[in-house]
């Protein structure tokens, strides 16, 4: 079933259709030309590394740069099916095309689609590249520390290790958080110093003062001219993406007329990928970490739930009845009903405080006067330390929990005497 | 020694995590060069192309509005110019110029009752009004007189810097008095009269004005895009989902699978699920009752968290089972950085910028100290996992073999249980006979 309501006003302007096509290419990073979308649709194998090449940038999560030029078209073939399959992308077509780049663009063009459709592509990987002109700072916990990119191809230890060494990379890393910890305040401190000695200099009012950014930009003239060259190169693909919104319902009808010419693909016996999919390696191990916690968890609270029923259960056998009594219990029932949502919703909702996400530029106000839709540091630092508070708690506990066991361990071995650290 | 698939795997979590604070740090570092270089003496060089150079003349003429200087000042005003006129003409008796100067991003307020010099004070910013004149201020501009002499003949009187004040305090060696002394008063100077002026008035640093074009365009096609994003229209909002539904029901795909993203996701989900589970969990345990309700209510909340902790290992168990399918192998360009997509796609995209706003030095160092502290927090959350997945097998299961399970044992305790930072002692109590 295609039918679909379609504008008539919309499909009968001549020459919409190139048009958004070719916002669209200028809206995307190095976009092939109008005329490769137009041999797509006809099948054409000249188009189809441009699509291939096209569609690795788009699913790449690096960002660009001669890293990515110099992988061969096999390899970004591959992998960008790899993606898509991670995305779960249906159709089975693409998974058998050569990677070669010989033959396939219109496949390739219905999975471009795909992607468009799914998700403000232009616009993320704009994002992505933005040139960013105040000091920013992160305001969720995305680019923590422990989420950086996959490890770098180390030598990895070939043997059996000592249990010392690792002692010893312990040492080491409690040694580099130390010394983020100085560097970092020592970054603060320049920072705030340079906002408050340009006070004033901005055209904005609303910024006040320069960032480093502006203000190296004024020291340094030619990267001042390159940040200018960037600015405008972002606001040319601000306005093809801009433009290419605002064409796009011609675009889909004539994507829907690209999917008519293919023919329908039968559905698979068994649903088997036939490549790799670019799954996270941590995919296993993570899930495993957990599962063991929450079986640990569960047996324990297995054990206290069926103590405290039967103990309960004596104690009020002993109280009175009477209709105050089970009109108490619903009530606390429904307290703790109540409760236990409002602790499931926690994790289910995918990021905490809705606002807080993306980099924000730092802005230092005497009064500390903020937008609507600003945040404002004081407030960050409350939610921090909650959460700070919160982690805290977790490792200590989960430390406990580790002496405990190491305590029972040791225990089974008689003649020593184990002297604990002072404590802190 | 460690078995060696459990020390590959203790090494590269290690490994992992040290890589990561090395990358952070070798960003500070690079930030800190560039603000450092921006608090020590520098100077716009005049080398704008967009900008016509103000006038000097004309500024010249322009009284020192909303502000009557004092007489001290004045003098001080008049020490400060015989010093500027005799650093010209040294300078133009190096470098013969006498062009006029294009640094048409400095404003000169100032320092412009001096009478044919061309020089026009590079900003000084404000806010430094009436402060601590260091006497590490007129060292700087000093000696900037004499060294960019040899350099480019249009280059600037650079004068001193208040921005560079407190920098330089901090790092250069306070000089002595002498010659410098001088200098001190008349470069203390203008900063009263310019820093009120300044408040008043604006900027004395400005942007070019091509730059401020550039950035208000931008900003305001920023702004132009989530507006629009959030009015998507109807046509392109139905037409997408149609296509999707088309797509779907052309393709020899079955029902969709679960994306790898999304299963990342959901183990997130589950994670967090977890550690608030255990906490709550710790919580009520240890809490005591007080009457017959309170136990009651607190049963009730153990068997609500009991169930919950089933349904989430029920749906780990179908995660890992729709994980257990695809082989997974690591990709040779690099995973996807953790979360990225869903972070940035979030709850809801707004493209245009936002503010952070702070209102003091120490604010800005307890919110990146905090935010570090967290993340340092969740690396040692997860580091203390793995190390307890990987030791605590091995140290019940290696037991009574020796000094080789003792200091396993010492070990483990101390990365387990102090976190690395301490050790413990062991004794052999030998019996006495």
């Amino acid at each position: 079933m295609r039918r679909r309501r379609v504008d008539p006003a919309a499909g009968a302007r001549a020459g919409a259709l190139p048009e958004a096509i070719a916002a669209l290419s200028r809206s995307l990073p190095s976009g092939p030309s109008p005329e490769i979308f137009r041999r797509a649709k006809f099948d054409r194998p000249e188009a189809t590394s441009a699509l291939w090449q096209l569609l690795f940038r788009v699913l790449s999560p690096l960002p660009a740069g001669n890293a990515l030029a110099s992988i061969a078209l096999e390899v970004q073939a591959r992998l960008v099916k790899s993606a898509l399959c991670s995305q779960g992308y249906p159709r089975l077509a693409l998974a058998q095309l050569p990677e070669d780049g010989s033959q396939g663009s219109r496949e390739l063009l219905l999975a471009l689609s795909w992607l468009l459709a799914r998700g403000p592509v232009p616009e993320q990987m704009l994002a992505q590249t933005r040139v960013p002109l105040g000091d920013e700072m992160t305001v969720c916990q995305c680019e923590a520390l422990a989420s950086l990119g996959p490890p770098a191809p180390h030598m990895e230890a070939e043997g059996p290790v000592d249990v010392r060494h690792v002692q010893w990379l312990m040492g080491k890393l409690r040694f580099r958080w130390r010394q983020l910890v100085s560097s970092q305040q020592e970054q603060c401190a320049l920072l705030s110093k340079i906002h408050l000695y340009t006070r004033g200099c901005h055209s904005d009012q609303n910024l006040g003062h320069l960032s480093v950014t502006e203000a190296e930009m004024l020291r340094d003239p030619e990267g001042g001219q390159k940040l200018l060259r960037t600015l405008e190169r972002e606001s040319r693909r601000l306005e093809a993406v801009l433009a290419w919104r605002r064409a796009e319902p011609v675009f889909w009808q004539w994507m829907d007329t690209v999917l008519g010419t293919c023919t329908p693909e039968a559905p698979a016996a068994a649903s088997q990928p036939t490549f790799l999919p670019w799954v996270p390696e941590c995919g296993d191990g993570e899930l495993e970490l957990v599962v063991r916690e929450l079986q640990t968890l569960e047996e324990e609270l297995r054990e206290a739930v069926e103590r405290r029923r039967v103990a309960w259960e004596a104690k009020a056998r002993g109280c009175g009845r009477g209709p105050e009594w089970s009109a108490t219990r619903r009530a606390s029932r429904e307290t703790v009903e109540k409760e236990l949502g409002a602790l499931q919703r926690c994790w289910e909702q995918d990021s905490g405080p809705a606002p807080a996400h993306g980099p924000h530029r730092l802005v230092r106000r005497e009064d500390g006067a903020a937008g609507d839709r600003d945040l404002r540091a004081a407030e960050l630092i409350r939610t921090l330390r909650s959460q700070e508070a919160c982690l805290e708690a977790v490792l200590r506990q989960l430390q406990g929990q580790c002496r405990q066991e190491l305590a029972r361990l040791a225990g089974a071995l008689p003649g020593l005497i184990w002297i604990l650290p002072p404590g802190r | 020694m460690l078995p060696a698939d459990c020390s590959r795997r203790l090494v590269a979590e290690l490994q992992g995590a040290l890589d990561a604070c090395a990358q952070r740090q070798l960003q500070l570092e690079q930030s800190l060069r560039v603000c450092r270089r921006l608090l020590q003496a520098w100077e716009p060089t005049g080398t704008w192309a967009w900008e016509p150079p103000p006038e000097p003349e004309t500024n010249e003429e322009d009284p020192l509005p909303a502000c009557t200087p004092s007489p001290q000042d004045l003098k001080e005003l008049e020490f400060l110019t015989q010093a500027l006129e005799k650093a010209v003409r040294v300078r133009r008796r190096i470098t013969k110029a006498g062009e006029r100067n294009k640094a048409p991003s400095l404003k000169s307020r100032s320092i412009v009752t001096s009478p044919g010099t061309t020089a026009s004070t590079p900003p000084q910013s404000p806010g430094q009004a009436g402060g601590h004149a260091s006497d590490t201020r007129p060292t700087k501009g000093l000696r900037q007189t004499t060294v960019p002499a040899k350099g480019r003949p249009e280059r600037w009187l650079p004068s001193v810097r208040d921005r560079t004040r407190a920098g330089i305090g901090a790092r250069a060696p306070r000089p002595g008095a002498g010659l410098r002394n001088q200098h001190m008063a008349p470069s203390a100077a203008p900063q009263a009269p310019e820093a009120f002026t300044l408040k008043e008035k604006g900027h004395l640093l400005r942007l070019p004005a091509a730059f401020r074009k550039a950035a208000s365009q931008n900003s305001s096609l920023w702004v132009q895009l989530s507006s629009m994003q959030t009015s998507d229209s109807m046509d392109a909002a139905a037409a997408k989902t149609q296509f999707l539904q088309n797509i779907q029901t052309a393709s020899g795909g079955s029902q969709p699978r679960l994306s790898a993203a999304e299963v990342e996701a959901e183990a997130r989900r589950l994670r967090k699920a977890c550690s608030l589970l255990r906490l709550r969990v710790r919580e009520e345990l240890s809490a005591a009752p007080m009457d017959w309700m309170q136990e009651y209510r607190c049963l009730l909340t153990l068997e609500g968290l009991q169930a919950m902790v089933g349904q989430c290992l029920q749906r780990l168990q179908e995660l890992r089972a729709a994980v257990a399918e695809r082989p997974p192998l690591p990709c040779p360009v690099g995973r996807p950085p953790r979360a990225s997509p869903s972070c940035g796609g979030g709850a809801e995209p707004t493209w245009s910028p936002r503010l952070l706003v702070y209102s003091s030095t120490q604010e800005l160092q307890t919110l990146a100290a905090l935010k570090l502290q967290v993340a340092v927090l969740d690396q040692q959350i997860h580091l203390e996992k793995v190390l307890m997945a990987e030791l605590l097998p091995l140290v019940s299961a290696a037991q009574l073999e020796g000094p080789s399970w003792l200091t396993l044992c010492r070990a483990a305790h101390s990365l387990l249980c102090e976190g690395g930072a301490r050790v413990l002692t062991i004794l052999r109590d030998e019996p006495v006979d």
